[in-house]
This record gives C-alpha cells, structure tokens and sequence, in this order.
C-alpha cells in the first residue's frame, strides 16, 4: 500500500504531500489539540485526558478541530498536557489537566476562542 | 505484536507447562541462526512462563547449542531474569536518584509493609512480586513505581492501598478510598 | 455572558509585589469598572512575568504589549488610553533588551532560554506516523548524504561541527566515526546506545518515544559513513514504551524503503534490529554492551584493541548515543558551521538535560552548552519549590559528582564540569535542597555501583563494597574519627585500577561530596547528628535535628496537647533555659524541618511556646547536680548574652558556681540592647534571666573585657577556664564617602543606644541601610521614636533578605518602605551633616559564590533618597584587639574566634568561645546551642568526663495512636496588634493565643519521634 521511495525526488514529493495534508488538516479555521503522550504524560493520566477530549469534542458536535498525540515536551512536571494551536499560530500549552479542565478548554477556548487563562501553564 | 520482539505477559491463560515448551521450542527455530540469540529467547521465555523454570532454561541451552551452565550465568547476570515464579503483578519501585531524593525509600517501605514481602519476595497469593529498580526515566514525576508495564507517578505512601486495589482484581480487599490533599 | 475581550495579566511575583503590584491591580480594577467594562476586560494577577527589576509590570491580550514600572496612578491612562481607545501607552512600554521576547501566554520561560535541536520534534510531531516526521524534513538529510556527499565528506562535516558523544566521555563524533571508518574489515556494525541507565537522566527515552525517526536517520548516516550495513538499537527494558514506538518506526520507514535493501535507489543497503536490556547498568559501558548484543554476560573488557578496530563479533563497530544521533540529520541540513555556532570553544552545539529533584519545573530542556548552571535551575527550572534552599546539583548520575552553591555561575560544558569534580554524563541533573543529606546521596550512589558492579575486577567489587560499608557505618551513627580519609584513600585506589568506566567513576559521588561538604561528614560522625534531618538512625525527630539547641520539640507539643503545661516547659528548659525568650525571638529552623508541611503547613511549633511559656506562674527551677568539687573550680563566662547565660545554665546544673562579666549595665546581650522590647517585653527576659542566677551564676555588670579585665588577669585570679561570649558587637564600616558626617549611625550602636540608655537621636527621615534583623529592628525602633518616613535600602531583592519574613512584613505593614535594588554610592551631605544618600538602581547578574544573584550597577542616572539620618546595618566585627590583649588565640576565615564546634575549645586549651563571636552574626538559639556546648566541653576539659545528663533521651509518656489519621485543623495563626495601637509605642507586637486554639495545634503534630514499643523503624506516613 505504501508507496516505496526509491530516490530522493520521490521524498521530496512525499513530502509536500504530507505537508499539504497537515496543512489542509489544520485549515485557516482550525484548531489543533495534541496530547502529550510519553511515559511520564501517560503515567500522569493523559490518556484520560485523550479519552475526555475526544468525548468532549464529540458531545459538543465539533468538527474543525484535529485532535493528534505527540511525546514529552520536556515539562513533565505539568503532565498531562495539551497544545492547543490556533489558526493564527499561536500555541497554548495547558497542564495539570483532569477531566473537568478539559471540559472548559473545549467549552471556551475551542467553542468560544476564549484561552481559560488558569490552566496556561505559567513559568 | 511479536514481530517487534515485545512479548506479552501470558498470565491469565492457563497452558500447561508441555503446551508453554513446545511454544519455546517454536520460538528458538525462530532464532536459532540469529547471532546473538540467547537474551531475547530468555526475554521471551521469560514472558511465556512468567519466570525461568529449568525445563525452560535446558530447552534452550539445547535450542541454542549453548552449555547450560552459559545459559544459567546469563541468566544470574541480568537483574530482569528470575528463575523463581513470580506474582501475576511485578511491583517495581524505583529507587533512581529523582525518587531517592523525593521519597522513594518511603514508598517502598510503605510496599513492604502493604503487602508483607520483602524486595525479590512475592506474596503468599502470587498477586505480588516486589521489587526495586533504577530509574525508569519518569524522573520529573518522582516518586514513581512501576506495575508491569504501567508507571504510576507522584505515588504517596498513604496512597499505596489505592494503587493495588486496581490490580488485586476482586482479591476481597475492597480500595480504601482517603482524602488524601495534594 | 459576554465574551471577554481583553486579558490584562499583572505580575504579582514576588518582586511586583514589593514594588506595590497589588496597588497598580487594584487601580486598574477601579479603573475597568468606572468605565463599565468588568464584563469585557479581565484582570489577571499571574506568577511572575519575568523582568522583576522593572516592576510593577504588566501584559494586555491579545495586544501582547507589555507595561513597567507601573504606578496605581497610571491605572487610570492605560484603561482610557488603551484599553477604552486601544491606544498604546507609549511611555509606559517596555523596551525590551536585545533577544528578550515579551513574556505572554504563547511563550513561557521554562521555553524562552532554550534552543531545540535534539527535541526539535519532540512534543510536536506525532511519533507513530513516520509522515509528520517526513513533513518536517525528515529523511531529507539522509536522501542528501546518499545522493551527494561522500562518506568522508559526510565525517567531514561531523568534525566540523564539533559535536561531542552525548552519552557521557564527551568523545568527537567525528573522529569516532573516522577510526572506524578506517579500520580494515568488510562487515561492520553501527550501534546506537539506548541503555540509559543513569538514575535521573531520561533525555533518551523521551526521543525514542518522541521521535525515533530521528534516531533512525541518524544511524542510517553514520552507517553510510562509515560502511556498515547492519545496526542495533540497544534500549532499556525498562521503557517498553520507546521499544515499542522504535519498532514501530523501523517497520514504517522500512515500508518507504527508508531501510532495507537500495535505500532511495542509492544502492545503499541498511537495517537496524533492536535489543532489549535486561536490567544490567553495566551495559551502558560500550564493551560491555556489545558483549550483551552479543548474547553473554554483559561484563566489561579491557581496551585496547578498541571498539573501532575490534567491536561486536570481533568486528569494527561504532556506538553512540541515543542524543548523538538525533543531532546528526539537523547537522547535515542545516550544516556545521550553524551547529559550531551554538555553544562554546571546545564544547559546541546544545545539551539535552533532564532536570528532576527539588526543582519546580522538573523536565527536559536543551540549552546551547556553556549556559551557566544557575541559569538552567532558576530560568528554566523555577528555582527551588517550597521556599527551601538550594543545596547542590548532582550531575552525571552515579559516575559524576555534586556541585555546590557557590558554583552556580559555572557554565556547564564538559571541561568546566569536570574541574569541579562532576561530569556531564548524560545529562542528568538532580537538583537538591537543604533537605537532602550529601552522606546519604554519596551512600545511595555507593550502594548503586556495588549492586551493578559487574565484578570481574576486584578493585570495584571489593573497593566499593568497603566504601560503602565506611559510609554506611557513617549514616547509622557508627562513623569514626580518620573514616573521611579511609574514604579518599580507598576512592583513588578503585579509581585508578578499575578496569572500566564504572569502576573509574563510582567513588566520585563519594570525594565530590567530600570535597564540598566535608562539614556534614564530620557532623554525622563527630556530633551524631545529621543537618538535613535524613539518616534515621541519627534523627529521632526531624524538628529536633534541625534546632541548633536539640530541643525535644515533638516532647513537649504533645505535653501542651495534654495540658501538661509545667512538665512541656521542663523538658523545653532541660535544653533551652530560653523557652519565654524563643517564644519570641527564634527564627524556628524547627518548623522549616517540620514533615506537617508535606501535608498542609508546618506544626506552629514558636506559636506553641508561646503559649506553653506565658502558662508559667512561678518559675520552676531544673534539675541539678551538685557537686562539692565543681563548686570549687572557679569558671569565668564573658558577656551575659544568650551564649554566655546558657553556658552558664548549664554549668550551674553541673554544680559549678560560674562568674558572668557583662560590659554594659544590664544583662542580656543582643536580647536587651538590640532586640527591640515589642518583640521581646524585657519582663520576659528578667525573668529567665532571674532563673539562671537562682542556680548560683553571678552576673557583674559593667565590668568589660580590655577595660576592667584582661583574659590574663582572669588567669592570674585563678579561674580555670573562661567562655567568651562576647558577640559580634562592632558595626561594619560602609566604606563610602561621606559616612563620617554628622547623622550617620551603625545599627547595633543606635538600638544599644535607645534600649539600654533609654534615648537616642532620631531623624525625620531616616534611611536604613542593609537587609538583615539590626536594619529591621533599627527601622522599626525608628519609626516608633517618631520619624516621619523609614526606608530601607537594599542592594538585593526581598527574597534575598537575611532578616526574618514576618519581621520584613511586619515592618512594612508600619510604613516601613523597602527599596531593594538599590546601592548606596555616598552619603550626600550639607555643612557636615548628612542630607541624602545617593544611590544607583542595581540588576541582578550572573550568580556568585553565595548562591545568590549578584547586584550590579545599571547604567541609567544616580538618584538620592533625602535623609536626615542614616543607619548602617551592612554587618557586624568581633574587634578582637580589645579582646584578647595579647593573648594569642586562632581567628577562623570570617575574622571570628576559631573554636571547635562540639566543644567551643579554642586554640588556647583553657579559653571557649560561642554565640556570635564564633558564627559571626546569628541567632539566639544557636547561641544557645552553642553555650550548652562550651559547658559540657568545660566539664568534660576540668573533670575529663562527659556529665551532660540533660542530653539523654527520654520517651515521651503521651498519648499517641500512630494508627489514627493526622487532624485536620489548618496551622493556627499568631495573630499581632492593630498597626495604629503599635506604630508608636514598644508594646508587645504578637499576641498569644487560647487555651483551645493551642492545644489544637499541638495535635497538628505528627509525631515523628514516635517508634512503636519493640519495632525501632518508623511508621510514619505522610
């Protein structure tokens, strides 16, 4: 099924085919949430965090948003963690998450743009 | 998944010691023109029979071309390797340096005391088998304990009880559920 | 609801706070809500923004500007300006230095300093799906190196680029790779080591898992370079996640023909298999990984024939780490010359470090090499949680060693580490506080190296395993006297003749905490005791071990609990004679030690003594052993302050009748002549002070030392020993101009003044200088005599401050104004007397030998604060001259008095010393400590035998059940007088609190002393 790269121009395709799927993916009006999923985000629950997301996500009827998982972004002390990239291209990192925070990351920051301040994770 | 070299723990399925050796004996056809074959043969008879018994040991000395007694000091080497049965549940805490300095002794204290064994030891009821390890890389969460292939972080020696229960399983002790702030 | 537009984030740091944040939020609130807009713009008040020495600062979202030194009233134009008409107020912005980004909510610190080569994908791409690696330039470097480069060029460029074996040696990769590149033979074999096995560094688990494409790639280059064709991942079993996301990449990119057979048509062939660890450290050490590969017992062996000529299967292999590889595509893209230009001279690129311990953000972060260490634990990692302090870094796991404060401005690169006795390893750094004992950190890693010790050479499997008993022996109190120098010796011989590296290094944890904490050694094994409250077998109370006087603190709580008032104020005084005293002056290490505050808060142990000390209706004299021939001996003690009275105390309890000399007309020391009377009501200290003469002490009052009596002239009296506990009474000089003008005074010489003359010359506008008790107590006594304004000027931040928190607090809360960062230049003066001082703003730089930022000058312009009257609190002299009148006695390195600290023995056998005079300025009750010390020490020099009898521990006969769960009361508050009813007066400040709220707090205790009847170990949990 997958396609054999047999020389360096066929990687180079492959790549701008990729790049414009995630592109197309995370389209001018979308956003994107990945969950930081290492050993030490798994061992701190983010797989309930991924579980509550796509629960969240799927009870609010949402569809512009691209739900991914992605390693350790080094702050294991906030873990479980999520990114949350907005069409302008900023990045929100959320930590310390439980189910009730994800709830109201989905309610206003992904239904009403509005970043819930408390959970950013501040140095 | 066997394609990756990860075997998975065959507790719970209950084959006979005959069924398990003629698996083993699949599994060093596999390997036997592999160079350097013997540890991950150990690794997954480890994984078939939950330990090392000496029928184990023997048939792959003999799978292998190898002495017994190479295989068995290999097997002495390796801290993973166990030629005793062990518990359904591989307890491990670690004692690297991140959970040493955040209470990790503490924790395993409190295992010992939980569960009445001591470390290498494993529960009258083969639920448990305690052990230490060093580090499992989970470092920003110290202290953290490792339950077969599950970590679990932050983990308080008041909190323990509340970790088991999910693996005993329907063992009769109910979890006991405390308020434990922070 | 409606949406709010606007986010206005106002740093309520520690910083911002002193420079009045809460005032500018609170204007800015106003401000909203006049204009009616609470409902669109929030206020925020966030943890620090960051740039503390331009505060009050303030962020507005989304706009991302950023406001300074903000004043309440400026509330008023940034709402009708900016926030109303979206105008930016320009003068308020902050102009940024060079590179400093505006902090917000897109950028935190723990990411701003940091530079990701190595983590470039980590966190970001999805590692299960080789397409986002691929998206992000993946592969791109390995298609280049196969279509146009040469191997040689390939190593070239890896020489070039200087980058260094991340797994620990530090060796060129380059090199590495072109020693095996020339070796002879057809088959050869990359290895990639992901064994990592250093307790505390996990950078390589978190690549594996989080991009092991990279690794892939990178091993796919170093084969082509040089010539292998078959590669091993070895990895831990311990992290069966990155086995298994590993796998998964090799089965991905062995599906793109990334690996496998004619690579991208290239006609190069390559694959990779992984082996899983079985648990052995050793393994780590490259021959030995190979003999594992190679399916043995993972043992060592010698080198040479090295690696690169002879490896896995006797052919030439190539090992390197899992980090290493995962720089290599970034190298080849993006060339050597942008990797050399991170980093420093001899050590280039950037260093993935795993920062764990007592760190608040534990975590990976890569920084260029060579950034300083401080910069790593306080920028990146937050500091130290808890309000504790930073003690040492341990780095490169069980082969490398501790650094201490006073290095914090090391940069950290390979040669600079290891002058200092540590190594960068692979990168673990375990940060600790002052809760950790060297001693035990040095027994773990000890113990750690025997249990891997392979054991084929005896230097390592006997060398260690004797260490390891010595330190062992040291932690359980059984340390002797030449066990410190049996520990180096035996560390140097294990390091020379160790066969490899595991050996060579396991004694470094051991000499590099020697090296720099050799005082705690010699605490475990001289005093029996262990500072950081840590080896159970010297702490029977953690509270306890931390007093300088070892009070039985969990004793005499848990008596107050059960109303037993008189025996909880015994048993206090059977070590502290100064229980009434401490209530109100101690500093209580006790409750910083105190393991309540893992709960919730420390047990209020001072607040307790409060209570148990104003329970006291006749004071109750302790026990005393008289004792005919101690009576006769005559014994001098010189100075009545703490130190002096509680050797003095103690002696009389061993039937000596002691002689107290005091310079001035009362006796008390630093008690009565610096410490003001509202916080300590001198009734209090009479009265303790009563106690301490009804035991048969004499004290004589103005009778001075160099005055009225030489040490010599004692002698010739026939006094048979003498204690010196004169203090540290002399004030520090401020060595700038202008501070011989009329108006300027040194702290201790003003408080004297008021406090035991009774008057003093106060200004209308006084300026303290300094940041310990004297310029609190100063400024505060000021402010109480009627001056209009006190300020006090600091080169340092509040956090910095040696003086106690509640003091700073309290003063502020009487209208003390703190002005920190700030210099004083000179005294500016008007017909000899003083009218100002001038002073520069000060910015925190580079760390220095104390741990602590060093303040430097900014550049912008002088200003002068107007003063009448300065005082000078910058430190305290022994002014020894006067002192010892020719009597010869050893100075130590501070300029104070020299003196053994188990027995304050000085150099002249007859002559003990302590308190301040020793320590330098301190405290009360280390003075204490340190006069019950000198009398067992006198004792033991007159008699030659210990009789301490008070030092034997009892087992409390109270109450505890060690079953029940700790209550759950929150700790009790002290609470103080109203500002306005103590502002001008010396009435007591704090108050006492109720019979039910005390006995409340004393349950709070968790009884950490407590050992069931037969089980010696504790069962405590918290």
């Amino acid at each position: 099924m997958t396609q054999r790269i047999t020389n360096p121009r066929d990687l180079k395709a492959l790549q701008e085919k990729v790049k414009s799927e995630i592109d197309l993916r995370s389209g001018p009006k979308d956003l994107r949430i990945t969950v930081h999923m290492g050993t030490c985000g798994i061992a701190a629950g983010a797989r309930d965090i991924l579980t509550a997301l796509m629960h969240e996500l799927g009870a609010a009827k949402v569809e512009n948003v691209s739900l991914q998982q992605t390693g350790c972004a080094g702050l294991c002390d906030q873990e479980p963690m999520l990114t949350l990239t907005d069409k302008a291209g900023g990045s929100f990192r959320y930590g310390r998450l439980d189910k009730n925070k994800v709830g109201e990351i989905v309610r206003d920051h992904v239904l009403r743009g509005q970043p819930v301040l408390e959970y950013l994770i501040k140095a | 998944m066997s394609d990756d070299g990860i075997v998975k723990c065959a507790c719970g399925e209950e084959a006979s010691e005959e069924e398990l050796l003629a698996r083993l004996d699949t599994v060093l056809k596999d390997y036997r023109d592999k160079p350097g074959a013997l540890i991950p043969v150990l690794q997954i008879a480890q994984g078939l029979f939950g330990y090392l018994p000496e029928s184990a040991l023997k048939r792959i000395a003999l799978g292998l071309d190898k002495s017994y007694s190479e295989v068995a000091g290999v097997v002495s080497f390796y801290s993973f390797f166990s030629t005793v049965p062990r518990g359904k549940h591989l307890v491990r805490v670690c004692l690297g340096t991140a959970c040493y300095v955040r209470g990790g002794k503490r924790v395993l204290d409190a295992l010992k005391q939980k569960l009445k064994v001591d470390v290498g030891e494993t529960t009258p009821d083969r639920v448990f088998t305690l052990e230490v390890a060093r580090c499992f890389g989970a470092c920003g969460l110290a202290p953290a304990i490792m339950i077969d292939e599950e970590v679990h972080h932050r983990v308080k020696p008041s909190r323990i009880e509340l970790v088991l229960s999910k693996y005993r399983n329907g063992n009769g002790d109910a979890p006991v559920e405390r308020s434990a702030k922070r | 609801m409606t949406n709010v537009r606007t986010h206005v984030l106002v740093c309520t740091g520690g910083g911002c706070i002193a420079s009045g944040a809460l005032e500018v939020s609170a204007a800015l609130r106003e401000q909203i809500e006049r204009h009616g807009l609470l409902e669109e713009i929030k206020i925020i008040e966030s943890g620090c923004l960051g740039p503390c020495a331009v505060g009050p600062v303030a962020a507005v979202y989304p706009d991302g500007v950023f406001y300074q030194n903000l004043r309440p009233d400026d509330a008023a134009e940034i709402v009708e300006e900016h926030l109303l008409k979206g105008r930016v107020v320009e003068r308020l912005v902050r102009k940024a230095p060079a590179g400093e980004t505006v902090p917000g909510l897109h950028e935190i610190d723990f990411f701003q300093k940091q530079v990701k080569i190595v983590l470039r994908n980590c966190g970001v791409i999805d590692p299960q799906r080789i397409e986002e690696y691929i998206a992000r330039d993946g592969y791109q470097a390995l298609a280049k190196v196969l279509a146009e480069m040469t191997p040689e060029q390939v190593i070239d460029q890896m020489k070039k680029s200087g980058l260094r074996g991340r797994g620990g040696a530090g060796f060129s990769t380059g090199l590495k790779w072109s020693f095996t590149r020339k070796a002879a033979g057809d088959v050869k074999y990359i290895l990639c080591n992901g064994d990592e096995g250093d307790p505390g560094a996990f950078m390589d688990r978190s690549v594996l898992e989080g991009d092991p494409h990279s690794v892939i790639e990178g091993m796919a280059i170093a084969a082509f370079a040089i010539g292998a064709h078959q590669g091993y991942a070895y990895i831990r079993a311990e992290y069966p996640l990155a086995v298994e996301r590993f796998n998964k990449a090799l089965v991905q990119a062995r599906e793109y023909g990334l690996l496998g057979k004619d690579i991208m048509g290239s006609g190069f062939d390559f694959d990779i298999e992984v082996r899983m660890g079985s648990g052995a450290f050793v393994c780590g050490e490259e021959t030995a990984l190979m003999t594992s590969i190679e399916g043995n017992r993972g043992e060592p062996r010698p080198r040479p024939p090295f690696p690169a000529n002879k490896g896995l299967w006797g052919k030439p292999s190539c090992l390197n780490n899992v980090e290493t590889f995962a720089n290599v595509p970034v190298i080849i893209l993006k060339g050597a010359e942008w990797y050399a230009s991170f980093g420093t001279e001899k050590s280039k690129g950037t260093k993935v470090f795993a920062l764990a311990g007592a760190v608040n953000n534990t975590g990976l972060v890569e920084v260029p090499v060579g950034l300083p260490l401080g910069e790593i634990i306080y920028d990146i990692g937050g500091g130290i949680p808890g309000g504790k302090k930073f003690k040492a870094v341990q780095m490169g796991g069980p082969s490398g060693g501790c650094i201490p404060k006073e290095y914090l401005n090391t940069p950290v690169d390979y040669e600079s580490l290891s002058e200092l006795g540590a190594i960068m390893g692979s990168g673990g750094m375990i940060v600790m506080d002052d809760d950790t004992c060297m001693v035990d950190v040095a027994r773990f890693f000890l113990d750690f190296c025997q249990d891997e010790s392979c054991g084929k050479c005896p230097p390592c499997r006997v060398g260690t395993k004797r260490m390891l008993e010595i330190v062992t022996r040291i932690c359980e109190g059984q340390g002797q006297e030449g066990d410190v120098e049996r520990l180096i010796e035996l560390g140097n011989v294990v390091r020379d003749a160790s066969l490899c590296g595991l050996g060579q290094t396991a004694p470094n944890p051991v000499l590099s905490t020697i090296r720099y904490f050799r005082d705690e050694y010699d605490a475990h094994i001289r005093e029996k005791r262990c500072p950081a409250g840590v080896c159970s077998a010297l702490v029977r109370a953690p509270c306890q071990t931390a007093c300088p006087a070892g009070v039985d603190i969990p004793g005499y709580v848990s008596l107050i609990g059960e109303k037993r008032y008189a025996e909880a104020l015994a048993l206090h005084r059977e070590r502290n004679p100064f229980a009434s005293v401490c209530a109100r002056v101690c500093f209580h290490t006790c409750e910083d030690k105190c393991r309540r505050a893992g709960l919730d808060e420390a047990v209020s142990i001072r607040g307790l003594k409060r209570f148990m000390a104003e329970q006291e209706v006749t004071v109750q004299l302790p026990e005393i052993r008289d004792s005919e021939e101690n009576a006769q001996r005559k014994i001098a003690v010189i100075g009545a302050g703490p130190a002096g009275l509680s050797c003095a105390y103690f002696l009389a309890r061993l039937g000596y009748r002691p002689k107290v000399f005091e310079a001035e007309p009362r006796a008390g020391g630093m008690l009565v002549q610096a410490i003001p009377a509202y916080r300590l009501p001198r009734e209090e200290l009479a009265r303790e002070i009563r106690m301490i003469e009804r035991l048969g002490v004499t004290i004589e009052t103005n009778a001075k030392l160099g005055r009225d009596f030489t040490l010599q002239s004692l002698r010739d009296q026939g006094y048979d020993a003498v204690f010196l506990g004169v203090g540290a009474p002399l004030g520090s000089k401020l060595g700038i101009p202008g501070e011989n003008a009329d108006g300027v005074a040194d702290a201790l010489r003003f408080l004297r003044e008021y406090n035991v003359r009774g008057s003093v010359e106060v200004g209308k506008q006084v300026v303290v200088i300094g940041g310990g008790n004297a310029a609190v107590d100063a400024a505060r006594t000021a402010l109480r005599l009627g001056a209009e304004t006190v300020t006090i000027l600091y080169r340092r931040t509040r956090a910095e401050m040696p003086a106690y928190a509640e003091e700073i607090d309290e003063a502020e809360h009487e209208g003390v104004r703190l002005a920190t960062l700030v210099a004083p230049l000179e005294i500016v003066t008007k017909d000899g007397r003083v009218a100002g001082v001038k002073c520069r703003h000060m910015a925190l730089g580079e760390f220095d030998r104390s741990g602590r930022r060093r303040p430097v000058a900014k550049d912008d312009e002088d200003f002068v604060v107007s003063a009448d009257q300065v005082i000078a609190a910058i430190g305290q002299a022994l002014g020894s001259d006067e002192i010892f009148n020719g009597t010869k006695v050893k100075l130590n390195r501070s300029g104070f008095i020299a003196a053994d600290p188990l027995t304050g023995q000085t150099s002249v056998e007859w002559l003990f010393a302590g308190g301040d005079a020793v320590l330098g300025p301190w405290s009360v009750v280390a003075a204490i400590g340190a006069g019950e010390k000198a009398a067992v020490g006198i004792d033991k020099y007159l008699t030659g035998a210990e009789h301490a009898f008070w030092r034997t521990e009892r087992r409390p006969d109270t109450e505890f059940d060690p079953e029940a769960d700790p209550v759950q009361y929150p700790r009790a508050k002290i609470h103080t007088i109203p500002v306005t009813k103590r502002k001008h007066n010396f009435q007591e400040v704090e108050l006492s609190w109720s019979e039910a709220v005390a006995r409340r707090e004393a349950r709070r205790c968790l009884r950490c002393d407590f050992r069931p009847a037969e089980d010696k170990a504790c069962g405590e949990e918290i």
